[in-house]
Protein backbone atom coordinates (compact mmCIF):
# COMPACT_ATOMS: atom_id res chain seq x y z
CA UNK A 1 0.00 0.00 0.00
CA UNK A 2 1.44 3.29 -0.76
CA UNK A 3 1.22 6.13 1.57
CA UNK A 4 1.69 10.10 1.17
CA UNK A 5 3.33 11.68 4.15
CA UNK A 6 2.99 15.06 4.74
CA UNK A 7 5.59 17.09 6.76
CA UNK A 8 3.96 20.11 8.68
CA UNK A 9 5.79 23.20 10.49
CA UNK A 10 5.21 26.76 10.94
CA UNK A 11 5.36 29.26 8.51
CA UNK A 12 8.63 30.97 9.23
CA UNK A 13 10.26 27.93 9.89
CA UNK A 14 13.40 28.95 7.27
CA UNK A 15 15.52 27.01 5.50
CA UNK A 16 16.69 23.17 6.56
CA UNK A 17 20.07 23.25 7.49
CA UNK A 18 22.11 21.08 5.44
CA UNK A 19 23.24 18.50 7.89
CA UNK A 20 19.69 17.52 7.82
CA UNK A 21 19.46 16.78 4.19
CA UNK A 22 22.66 14.85 4.50
CA UNK A 23 21.09 12.78 6.93
CA UNK A 24 17.86 12.06 5.43
CA UNK A 25 19.79 11.30 2.32
CA UNK A 26 21.73 8.35 4.19
CA UNK A 27 18.41 7.24 6.17
CA UNK A 28 16.67 7.43 3.14
CA UNK A 29 19.88 5.43 0.63
CA UNK A 30 18.44 2.03 1.45
CA UNK A 31 14.54 3.32 1.04
CA UNK A 32 14.88 4.71 -2.68
CA UNK A 33 17.08 1.81 -3.17
CA UNK A 34 14.48 -1.11 -2.49
CA UNK A 35 12.03 0.99 -3.67
CA UNK A 36 10.08 1.51 -0.40
CA UNK A 37 10.70 5.63 -0.86
CA UNK A 38 8.91 6.72 -3.96
CA UNK A 39 9.35 10.38 -4.30
CA UNK A 40 10.49 12.95 -1.36
CA UNK A 41 10.94 16.77 -1.74
CA UNK A 42 10.51 19.91 -0.10
CA UNK A 43 8.10 22.54 -0.87
CA UNK A 44 8.56 26.42 -1.56
CA UNK A 45 6.33 28.61 0.86
CA UNK A 46 5.99 32.40 1.87
CA UNK A 47 4.97 34.57 -1.15
CA UNK A 48 6.00 30.99 -3.62
CA UNK A 49 2.54 29.79 -3.04
CA UNK A 50 -0.48 30.33 -5.13
CA UNK A 51 -3.86 29.13 -4.07
CA UNK A 52 -6.35 28.94 -6.61
CA UNK A 53 -10.12 28.43 -5.40
CA UNK A 54 -13.65 28.01 -6.93
CA UNK A 55 -16.19 29.96 -4.51
CA UNK A 56 -19.82 30.63 -5.32
CA UNK A 57 -18.78 29.95 -9.22
CA UNK A 58 -16.17 32.38 -9.46
CA UNK A 59 -12.26 31.31 -9.51
CA UNK A 60 -10.05 33.56 -7.91
CA UNK A 61 -6.62 33.30 -7.21
CA UNK A 62 -4.79 34.07 -3.93
CA UNK A 63 -0.89 34.34 -3.67
CA UNK A 64 0.69 33.55 -0.38
CA UNK A 65 2.09 34.05 2.36
CA UNK A 66 -0.55 33.68 4.40
CA UNK A 67 0.37 35.11 7.56
CA UNK A 68 -2.30 33.70 9.22
CA UNK A 69 -1.66 30.39 8.86
CA UNK A 70 0.21 28.04 11.68
CA UNK A 71 1.38 25.08 10.11
CA UNK A 72 2.03 24.67 6.23
CA UNK A 73 3.30 21.26 4.65
CA UNK A 74 6.65 21.54 4.09
CA UNK A 75 7.78 18.90 2.96
CA UNK A 76 6.00 15.37 1.56
CA UNK A 77 7.33 12.07 0.88
CA UNK A 78 5.42 9.00 -0.71
CA UNK A 79 5.98 5.64 0.14
CA UNK A 80 5.24 1.71 -0.46
CA UNK A 81 4.82 0.20 3.14
CA UNK A 82 3.72 -3.17 3.88
CA UNK A 83 1.36 -1.85 6.70
CA UNK A 84 0.51 1.40 8.18
CA UNK A 85 2.52 0.36 11.42
CA UNK A 86 5.38 0.36 8.65
CA UNK A 87 4.89 3.96 7.40
CA UNK A 88 4.30 5.34 11.06
CA UNK A 89 7.20 3.85 11.59
CA UNK A 90 9.63 5.34 8.63
CA UNK A 91 7.43 8.67 9.58
CA UNK A 92 9.11 8.69 13.76
CA UNK A 93 11.96 8.31 11.88
CA UNK A 94 11.70 11.05 9.49
CA UNK A 95 10.98 13.44 12.82
CA UNK A 96 13.92 12.09 14.61
CA UNK A 97 16.36 13.19 12.11
CA UNK A 98 14.60 16.87 12.63
CA UNK A 99 15.10 16.49 16.15
CA UNK A 100 18.51 15.89 15.84
CA UNK A 101 19.43 18.09 13.02
CA UNK A 102 17.36 21.00 13.14
CA UNK A 103 17.40 22.12 17.01
CA UNK A 104 14.44 24.10 17.70
CA UNK A 105 12.16 22.62 14.68
CA UNK A 106 8.32 21.85 15.34
CA UNK A 107 6.16 20.34 13.74
CA UNK A 108 4.59 17.26 12.51
CA UNK A 109 3.94 14.37 10.29
CA UNK A 110 0.77 13.35 8.95
CA UNK A 111 0.42 10.11 7.33
CA UNK A 112 -2.56 9.51 4.53
CA UNK A 113 -2.99 6.36 2.38
CA UNK A 114 -3.25 6.72 -1.13
CA UNK A 115 -6.45 5.28 -2.60
CA UNK A 116 -5.29 2.22 -4.97
CA UNK A 117 -6.62 -1.18 -6.12
CA UNK A 118 -5.82 -2.92 -2.74
CA UNK A 119 -7.47 -0.57 -0.52
CA UNK B 1 7.57 9.66 22.91
CA UNK B 2 4.55 9.11 25.38
CA UNK B 3 2.67 6.82 23.12
CA UNK B 4 2.69 3.13 24.03
CA UNK B 5 4.06 1.23 20.91
CA UNK B 6 1.67 -1.44 19.63
CA UNK B 7 3.59 -5.16 18.84
CA UNK B 8 3.00 -4.28 14.87
CA UNK B 9 4.65 -1.23 15.53
CA UNK B 10 7.74 -3.29 17.07
CA UNK B 11 7.68 -5.09 14.62
CA UNK B 12 7.61 -2.49 11.78
CA UNK B 13 10.86 -1.22 13.64
CA UNK B 14 12.01 -4.80 12.99
CA UNK B 15 12.06 -4.96 9.41
CA UNK B 16 13.65 -1.91 8.93
CA UNK B 17 16.30 -3.38 10.96
CA UNK B 18 16.40 -7.53 11.25
CA UNK B 19 18.37 -7.92 7.67
CA UNK B 20 21.00 -5.83 8.80
CA UNK B 21 21.16 -7.32 12.42
CA UNK B 22 21.52 -10.55 10.81
CA UNK B 23 24.03 -9.17 8.72
CA UNK B 24 26.34 -7.96 11.12
CA UNK B 25 26.16 -10.63 13.60
CA UNK B 26 26.66 -13.12 10.93
CA UNK B 27 29.68 -11.10 10.03
CA UNK B 28 30.74 -10.77 13.91
CA UNK B 29 30.05 -14.38 14.90
CA UNK B 30 31.15 -15.97 11.78
CA UNK B 31 27.69 -18.47 12.76
CA UNK B 32 24.57 -17.85 10.83
CA UNK B 33 22.17 -19.60 13.18
CA UNK B 34 23.43 -18.11 16.13
CA UNK B 35 22.95 -14.52 14.95
CA UNK B 36 19.97 -15.57 13.77
CA UNK B 37 19.15 -16.42 17.19
CA UNK B 38 20.58 -13.45 19.21
CA UNK B 39 18.95 -11.25 16.69
CA UNK B 40 15.83 -12.88 17.54
CA UNK B 41 16.55 -12.58 21.43
CA UNK B 42 16.51 -8.91 20.89
CA UNK B 43 13.40 -8.82 19.47
CA UNK B 44 11.95 -10.60 21.98
CA UNK B 45 13.88 -7.88 24.42
CA UNK B 46 12.16 -5.22 22.29
CA UNK B 47 8.90 -6.46 22.85
CA UNK B 48 9.14 -6.86 26.69
CA UNK B 49 10.15 -4.03 27.20
CA UNK B 50 9.29 -1.04 24.44
CA UNK B 51 5.88 -1.24 25.34
CA UNK B 52 6.15 -0.39 28.73
CA UNK B 53 7.11 3.58 28.05
CA UNK B 54 6.27 4.33 31.59
CA UNK B 55 9.72 3.00 32.62
CA UNK B 56 12.98 3.74 32.02
CA UNK B 57 14.11 1.94 29.23
CA UNK B 58 10.51 2.01 27.68
CA UNK B 59 8.96 3.46 24.61
CA UNK B 60 10.96 3.00 21.09
CA UNK B 61 14.14 4.52 21.50
CA UNK B 62 15.73 7.24 19.73
CA UNK B 63 18.17 4.98 17.69
CA UNK B 64 16.00 1.81 17.62
CA UNK B 65 18.91 -0.43 15.37
CA UNK B 66 21.39 0.40 18.22
CA UNK B 67 19.39 -0.54 20.93
CA UNK B 68 19.15 -3.86 19.36
CA UNK B 69 22.73 -4.49 18.42
CA UNK B 70 23.55 -3.56 21.74
CA UNK B 71 21.33 -6.28 23.30
CA UNK B 72 22.35 -9.05 20.66
CA UNK B 73 26.08 -8.36 21.36
CA UNK B 74 25.25 -7.95 25.08
CA UNK B 75 23.81 -11.09 24.63
CA UNK B 76 26.23 -13.06 22.12
CA UNK B 77 29.07 -12.08 25.18
CA UNK B 78 27.76 -13.91 27.54
CA UNK B 79 26.60 -16.86 25.74
CA UNK B 80 30.72 -16.94 24.92
CA UNK B 81 31.64 -16.64 28.27
CA UNK B 82 29.13 -19.41 29.56
CA UNK B 83 30.16 -22.27 26.79
CA UNK B 84 33.68 -23.53 28.67
CA UNK B 85 34.23 -25.53 25.91
CA UNK B 86 34.89 -23.05 23.66
CA UNK B 87 35.98 -20.13 25.81
CA UNK B 88 39.89 -20.68 24.84
CA UNK B 89 38.94 -19.95 20.87
CA UNK B 90 35.94 -17.61 21.65
CA UNK B 91 37.45 -15.24 24.37
CA UNK B 92 39.51 -13.35 21.71
CA UNK B 93 36.07 -13.17 19.80
CA UNK B 94 34.27 -11.80 22.95
CA UNK B 95 36.50 -9.23 23.74
CA UNK B 96 36.47 -7.69 20.19
CA UNK B 97 32.73 -7.77 20.18
CA UNK B 98 33.17 -6.14 23.63
CA UNK B 99 35.61 -3.66 22.65
CA UNK B 100 33.33 -3.07 19.91
CA UNK B 101 31.41 0.42 21.52
CA UNK B 102 27.59 1.05 20.44
CA UNK B 103 29.02 3.47 17.78
CA UNK B 104 30.10 0.21 16.18
CA UNK B 105 26.83 -0.06 14.94
CA UNK B 106 27.77 2.66 12.54
CA UNK B 107 30.42 1.33 11.55
CA UNK B 108 28.74 -1.91 10.53
CA UNK B 109 26.20 -0.04 8.54
CA UNK B 110 29.39 0.66 6.37
CA UNK B 111 29.08 -2.61 5.45
CA UNK B 112 25.56 -3.31 5.22
CA UNK B 113 25.74 -3.79 0.85
CA UNK B 114 28.58 -6.60 2.13
CA UNK B 115 26.10 -8.12 4.68
CA UNK B 116 22.97 -8.05 2.76
CA UNK B 117 24.56 -9.90 -0.70
CA UNK B 118 25.85 -12.25 1.82
CA UNK B 119 22.94 -13.42 3.59
CA UNK B 120 21.87 -13.37 -0.39
CA UNK B 121 24.10 -15.86 -1.07
CA UNK B 122 23.77 -17.76 1.98
CA UNK B 123 20.09 -18.00 1.81
CA UNK B 124 20.19 -19.60 -2.26
CA UNK B 125 23.39 -21.73 -1.43
CA UNK B 126 23.63 -24.89 -3.61
CA UNK B 127 24.15 -26.80 -0.27
CA UNK B 128 20.09 -26.35 0.01
CA UNK B 129 17.33 -27.78 -1.33
CA UNK B 130 15.58 -25.86 -3.99
CA UNK B 131 12.27 -25.66 -2.13
CA UNK B 132 14.10 -24.17 1.36
CA UNK B 133 15.78 -20.95 -0.45
CA UNK B 134 12.91 -19.09 -0.91
CA UNK B 135 11.71 -19.20 2.59
CA UNK B 136 15.14 -18.16 4.22
CA UNK B 137 15.59 -15.67 1.06
CA UNK B 138 12.30 -13.79 2.86
CA UNK B 139 13.31 -13.97 6.19
CA UNK B 140 17.44 -13.23 6.06
CA UNK B 141 17.09 -10.78 3.30
CA UNK B 142 13.48 -9.93 2.92
CA UNK B 143 13.30 -9.37 6.89
CA UNK B 144 10.18 -11.34 7.16
CA UNK B 145 8.64 -13.20 9.92
CA UNK B 146 8.34 -16.64 9.56
CA UNK B 147 4.62 -16.43 10.50
CA UNK B 148 4.68 -13.93 7.57
CA UNK B 149 6.34 -15.87 5.25
CA UNK B 150 4.04 -19.26 6.56
CA UNK B 151 1.05 -16.92 5.74
CA UNK B 152 2.41 -16.05 2.32
CA UNK B 153 2.77 -19.89 1.25
CA UNK B 154 -0.27 -21.37 2.63
CA UNK B 155 1.48 -23.48 5.23
CA UNK B 156 1.18 -23.68 9.35
CA UNK B 157 3.76 -21.79 10.96
CA UNK B 158 5.22 -24.08 12.58
CA UNK B 159 5.80 -26.26 8.89
CA UNK B 160 7.44 -23.26 7.83
CA UNK B 161 9.53 -22.43 11.17
CA UNK B 162 10.79 -26.11 10.20
CA UNK B 163 11.53 -25.70 6.81
CA UNK B 164 13.73 -22.39 7.67
CA UNK B 165 15.64 -24.12 10.85
CA UNK B 166 15.95 -27.33 9.01
CA UNK B 167 17.77 -24.87 6.11
CA UNK B 168 19.83 -23.12 8.39
CA UNK B 169 20.86 -26.70 10.20
CA UNK B 170 21.97 -27.64 6.40
CA UNK B 171 23.68 -24.52 6.21
CA UNK B 172 25.86 -25.51 9.61
CA UNK B 173 26.00 -28.75 8.46
CA UNK B 174 27.34 -28.55 4.75
CA UNK B 175 30.25 -26.08 6.22
CA UNK B 176 29.33 -23.27 3.78
CA UNK B 177 31.72 -20.43 3.60
CA UNK B 178 30.71 -17.47 4.99
CA UNK B 179 33.38 -15.77 2.31
CA UNK B 180 31.84 -14.02 -0.18
CA UNK B 181 32.47 -15.78 -3.66
CA UNK B 182 34.76 -14.82 -6.17
CA UNK B 183 34.99 -15.12 -10.17
CA UNK B 184 33.19 -18.08 -12.01
CA UNK B 185 31.77 -19.09 -8.60
CA UNK B 186 30.00 -15.62 -7.98
CA UNK B 187 28.63 -15.60 -10.88
CA UNK B 188 27.15 -19.17 -11.12
CA UNK B 189 25.76 -18.32 -7.10
CA UNK B 190 24.65 -15.14 -8.38
CA UNK B 191 22.16 -16.82 -10.98
CA UNK B 192 20.97 -18.54 -7.92
CA UNK B 193 19.92 -15.81 -6.18
CA UNK B 194 18.40 -14.51 -9.06
CA UNK B 195 16.57 -17.58 -9.93
CA UNK B 196 15.38 -18.04 -6.36
CA UNK B 197 13.65 -14.19 -6.67
CA UNK B 198 11.99 -14.89 -9.86
CA UNK B 199 10.51 -18.32 -8.26
CA UNK B 200 9.42 -16.05 -5.43
CA UNK B 201 7.73 -13.48 -7.93
CA UNK B 202 6.22 -16.41 -9.83
CA UNK B 203 4.58 -18.03 -6.85
CA UNK B 204 2.75 -14.81 -6.55
CA UNK B 205 2.38 -14.40 -10.12
CA UNK B 206 0.26 -17.29 -11.21
CA UNK B 207 -0.15 -19.35 -7.83
CA UNK B 208 0.33 -23.24 -8.14
CA UNK B 209 -2.13 -24.01 -5.90
CA UNK B 210 -5.03 -22.81 -3.76
CA UNK B 211 -7.87 -20.53 -4.33
CA UNK B 212 -6.04 -17.44 -5.27
CA UNK B 213 -4.80 -16.77 -8.82
CA UNK B 214 -2.51 -14.31 -7.55
CA UNK B 215 -0.69 -13.53 -4.28
CA UNK B 216 0.72 -10.07 -4.94
CA UNK B 217 2.34 -10.07 -1.60
CA UNK B 218 4.90 -12.00 -2.91
CA UNK B 219 5.24 -10.45 -5.98
CA UNK B 220 5.78 -7.28 -3.95
CA UNK B 221 8.96 -9.20 -1.61
CA UNK B 222 10.04 -10.24 -4.50
CA UNK B 223 10.22 -6.59 -6.30
CA UNK B 224 11.85 -5.57 -3.17
CA UNK B 225 14.26 -8.39 -3.29
CA UNK B 226 15.36 -7.40 -6.53
CA UNK B 227 15.91 -4.00 -6.25
CA UNK B 228 18.09 -4.50 -2.94
CA UNK B 229 20.06 -6.50 -5.53
CA UNK B 230 20.06 -4.17 -8.02
CA UNK B 231 21.91 -1.92 -5.53
CA UNK B 232 23.94 -4.06 -4.22
CA UNK B 233 25.44 -5.85 -7.83
CA UNK B 234 25.46 -2.66 -10.09
CA UNK B 235 27.71 -3.94 -13.16
CA UNK B 236 25.25 -6.93 -13.67
CA UNK B 237 22.89 -6.80 -16.68
CA UNK B 238 20.88 -9.48 -15.82
CA UNK B 239 20.47 -7.96 -12.31
CA UNK B 240 19.07 -5.57 -13.86
CA UNK B 241 16.85 -7.05 -16.14
CA UNK B 242 15.60 -9.13 -13.56
CA UNK B 243 14.14 -6.30 -11.70
CA UNK B 244 13.19 -5.12 -14.97
CA UNK B 245 11.35 -8.15 -15.52
CA UNK B 246 9.20 -7.98 -11.94
CA UNK B 247 8.74 -4.76 -12.16
CA UNK B 248 6.87 -4.63 -15.74
CA UNK B 249 4.99 -8.15 -14.51
CA UNK B 250 4.02 -6.79 -11.11
CA UNK B 251 2.50 -3.89 -12.78
CA UNK B 252 -0.16 -5.88 -14.03
CA UNK B 253 -1.16 -7.16 -11.11
CA UNK B 254 -4.29 -4.48 -10.39
CA UNK B 255 -5.34 -5.77 -14.10
CA UNK B 256 -4.94 -9.47 -13.58
CA UNK B 257 -8.33 -10.08 -11.68
CA UNK B 258 -11.55 -8.66 -12.64
CA UNK B 259 -14.44 -7.53 -10.08
CA UNK B 260 -15.15 -11.22 -9.30
CA UNK B 261 -11.68 -11.92 -8.69
CA UNK B 262 -11.23 -14.34 -12.07
CA UNK B 263 -7.87 -14.35 -13.95
CA UNK B 264 -7.84 -11.60 -16.86
CA UNK B 265 -5.33 -12.43 -19.25
CA UNK B 266 -2.95 -9.86 -20.90
CA UNK B 267 -4.95 -8.79 -23.75
CA UNK B 268 -8.04 -8.23 -22.16
CA UNK B 269 -6.65 -6.55 -19.47
CA UNK B 270 -7.70 -2.68 -18.09
CA UNK B 271 -4.37 -1.59 -19.13
CA UNK B 272 -5.41 2.05 -17.65
CA UNK B 273 -4.50 0.07 -14.40
CA UNK B 274 -1.30 -1.14 -15.21
CA UNK B 275 0.87 0.46 -12.37
CA UNK B 276 2.90 3.13 -14.46
CA UNK B 277 5.43 3.73 -11.75
CA UNK B 278 6.59 0.43 -11.66
CA UNK B 279 6.30 0.71 -15.35
CA UNK B 280 8.66 3.49 -15.21
CA UNK B 281 10.87 1.63 -12.95
CA UNK B 282 11.08 -1.51 -14.96
CA UNK B 283 12.13 0.62 -17.94
CA UNK B 284 14.64 2.33 -16.15
CA UNK B 285 15.91 -0.80 -15.00
CA UNK B 286 15.90 -2.31 -18.56
CA UNK B 287 17.98 0.88 -20.04
CA UNK B 288 20.61 -0.03 -17.06
CA UNK B 289 20.83 -3.29 -18.25
CA UNK B 290 20.91 -3.17 -22.02
CA UNK B 291 23.62 0.07 -21.60
CA UNK B 292 25.77 -2.49 -19.18
CA UNK B 293 25.08 -4.90 -22.46
CA UNK B 294 26.38 -2.45 -24.70
CA UNK B 295 29.26 -2.12 -22.97
CA UNK B 296 30.38 -6.02 -22.95
CA UNK B 297 28.96 -7.16 -19.69
CA UNK B 298 27.03 -10.67 -20.88
CA UNK B 299 23.37 -9.83 -21.28
CA UNK B 300 20.80 -13.17 -20.94
CA UNK B 301 17.41 -14.61 -20.46
CA UNK B 302 16.15 -12.06 -18.38
CA UNK B 303 16.69 -8.95 -20.22
CA UNK B 304 15.39 -10.54 -22.53
CA UNK B 305 12.35 -11.65 -20.71
CA UNK B 306 12.23 -7.85 -19.86
CA UNK B 307 12.75 -6.36 -23.38
CA UNK B 308 9.35 -8.60 -24.25
CA UNK B 309 7.33 -7.35 -21.33
CA UNK B 310 8.37 -3.67 -22.29
CA UNK B 311 6.94 -4.04 -25.76
CA UNK B 312 3.82 -5.02 -23.71
CA UNK B 313 4.07 -2.20 -21.72
CA UNK B 314 4.78 0.37 -24.41
CA UNK B 315 1.29 -0.70 -25.88
CA UNK B 316 -1.27 2.00 -24.93
CA UNK B 317 -3.82 -0.64 -26.42
CA UNK B 318 -3.31 -4.39 -27.24
CA UNK B 319 -3.82 -3.77 -30.73
CA UNK B 320 -0.68 -1.56 -30.77
CA UNK B 321 1.77 -4.15 -29.41
CA UNK B 322 4.82 -4.99 -31.30
CA UNK B 323 4.12 -8.33 -31.95
CA UNK B 324 7.14 -8.51 -34.66
CA UNK B 325 9.95 -7.37 -32.37
CA UNK B 326 8.14 -9.84 -29.36
CA UNK B 327 8.69 -12.78 -32.12
CA UNK B 328 11.85 -11.37 -33.08
CA UNK B 329 13.06 -11.64 -29.09
CA UNK B 330 11.40 -14.89 -28.32
CA UNK B 331 13.77 -16.02 -31.45
CA UNK B 332 16.79 -14.95 -29.89
CA UNK B 333 15.26 -16.35 -26.29
CA UNK B 334 14.68 -19.86 -28.05
CA UNK B 335 18.22 -19.99 -29.11
CA UNK B 336 19.71 -18.65 -26.02
CA UNK B 337 17.75 -20.58 -23.66
CA UNK B 338 15.87 -24.24 -25.92
CA UNK B 339 12.78 -24.93 -23.62
CA UNK B 340 9.75 -26.12 -25.11
CA UNK B 341 7.97 -23.47 -22.61
CA UNK B 342 9.64 -20.89 -24.52
CA UNK B 343 8.61 -22.60 -27.88
CA UNK B 344 5.12 -21.96 -26.56
CA UNK B 345 5.55 -18.61 -25.89
CA UNK B 346 7.59 -17.95 -29.33
CA UNK B 347 4.39 -19.84 -30.64
CA UNK B 348 1.63 -17.31 -29.44
CA UNK B 349 4.22 -14.28 -30.66
CA UNK B 350 4.19 -15.57 -34.44
CA UNK B 351 0.87 -16.23 -33.96
CA UNK B 352 -0.02 -12.83 -33.49
CA UNK B 353 3.31 -11.19 -35.89
CA UNK B 354 2.38 -13.58 -38.65
CA UNK B 355 -0.66 -15.31 -38.01
CA UNK B 356 -2.52 -18.19 -36.47
CA UNK B 357 -1.05 -20.42 -38.67
CA UNK B 358 2.65 -19.69 -38.17
CA UNK B 359 2.29 -20.24 -34.50
CA UNK B 360 0.91 -23.56 -35.11
CA UNK B 361 3.97 -24.10 -37.10
CA UNK B 362 5.76 -23.24 -34.25
CA UNK B 363 3.60 -25.24 -31.74
CA UNK B 364 4.18 -28.57 -33.87
CA UNK B 365 7.68 -29.17 -33.28
CA UNK B 366 6.64 -29.12 -29.59
CA UNK B 367 3.50 -30.80 -29.95
CA UNK B 368 4.96 -34.23 -28.40
CA UNK B 369 7.64 -32.89 -26.17
CA UNK B 370 7.25 -35.10 -23.03
CA UNK B 371 7.62 -32.06 -21.00
CA UNK B 372 4.69 -30.63 -22.12
CA UNK B 373 2.28 -33.78 -21.44
CA UNK B 374 0.13 -32.80 -18.79
CA UNK B 375 0.59 -29.51 -19.00
CA UNK B 376 -2.21 -26.83 -19.71
CA UNK B 377 -0.20 -24.43 -21.10
CA UNK B 378 0.42 -25.91 -24.40
CA UNK B 379 -3.22 -26.87 -24.80
CA UNK B 380 -4.39 -23.15 -23.84
CA UNK B 381 -2.30 -21.95 -26.63
CA UNK B 382 -3.25 -24.40 -28.99
CA UNK B 383 -6.58 -23.44 -28.11
CA UNK B 384 -6.20 -20.15 -28.79
CA UNK B 385 -3.95 -19.96 -32.21
CA UNK B 386 -7.29 -22.59 -33.31
CA UNK B 387 -9.64 -20.04 -32.54
CA UNK B 388 -7.75 -17.63 -34.55
CA UNK B 389 -7.70 -19.72 -37.36
CA UNK B 390 -11.03 -20.30 -37.25
CA UNK B 391 -10.84 -23.54 -36.02
CA UNK B 392 -13.18 -23.62 -33.58
CA UNK B 393 -14.06 -27.66 -33.19
CA UNK B 394 -9.87 -27.99 -32.11
CA UNK B 395 -10.18 -24.82 -30.46
CA UNK B 396 -12.95 -26.23 -27.83
CA UNK B 397 -11.29 -29.52 -27.18
CA UNK B 398 -8.04 -27.69 -26.68
CA UNK B 399 -9.33 -25.41 -24.14
CA UNK B 400 -11.71 -28.56 -22.65
CA UNK B 401 -8.23 -30.61 -22.54
CA UNK B 402 -6.57 -27.64 -20.73
CA UNK B 403 -9.16 -26.89 -18.08
CA UNK B 404 -9.21 -30.59 -17.07
CA UNK B 405 -5.05 -30.48 -16.59
CA UNK B 406 -4.85 -27.02 -14.74
CA UNK B 407 -4.53 -27.60 -10.98
CA UNK B 408 -5.79 -23.78 -10.27
CA UNK B 409 -9.26 -23.07 -9.76
CA UNK B 410 -9.38 -19.26 -11.30
CA UNK B 411 -7.76 -20.92 -14.23
CA UNK B 412 -9.56 -23.61 -15.01
CA UNK B 413 -12.75 -21.16 -14.79
CA UNK B 414 -11.26 -18.96 -17.74
CA UNK B 415 -10.44 -22.31 -19.98
CA UNK B 416 -13.76 -23.70 -19.52
CA UNK B 417 -15.34 -20.35 -20.82
CA UNK B 418 -13.26 -20.57 -23.69
CA UNK B 419 -14.06 -23.77 -24.21
CA UNK B 420 -17.66 -23.32 -23.75
CA UNK B 421 -17.39 -20.00 -26.41
CA UNK B 422 -15.77 -22.30 -29.02
CA UNK B 423 -18.44 -25.32 -28.32
CA UNK B 424 -20.80 -25.22 -31.31
CA UNK B 425 -24.45 -25.22 -29.77
CA UNK B 426 -23.36 -22.29 -28.11
CA UNK B 427 -21.54 -20.02 -30.32
CA UNK B 428 -22.87 -16.43 -30.93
Amino acid sequence: MRYMVFVKMAPDAGDAPPALFEAMDTEMGQAFADGSMIAAGGLGGGEQIVELRLTDGAITTTDGPYAEAKELVGGFSIVEARSQEEAVEGARRVLELHQQYWPGWNGAVEIRPIWGPDN
Amino acid sequence: MSDQPTQEAITAVWRHESVRLVGALTRMTRDLDLAEDLAQDALVAALEQWPDSGRPGGGVPANPGAWLMAVAKRRAIDQFRRNDALRRRTAELARGLEEAEMPEFDAAVDHIEDDVLRLAFLSCHPALPPESRPALTLRLVGGLTTQEIARAYLVKDATMGQRISRAKRLLAESGASLEMPTGAERQARLGDVLAVVYLIFNEGYAASSGPEWTRPELCLEAMRLARILSWLVVDDPEVHGLQALLEIQGSRLPARRDADGRAVLLEAQDRRQWDQLLIRRGLTALAEAQRLGRAGRPVGTYVLQASIAACHARARRPEDTDWPEIARLYDVLAAAAPGPVVEVNRAVAHGRAHGADAGLDVLAAVDDDPALSGSHLLLAVRGDLMERAGRRDEAAAAFREAAALTRNDDERALLSRRADENTLDRRA
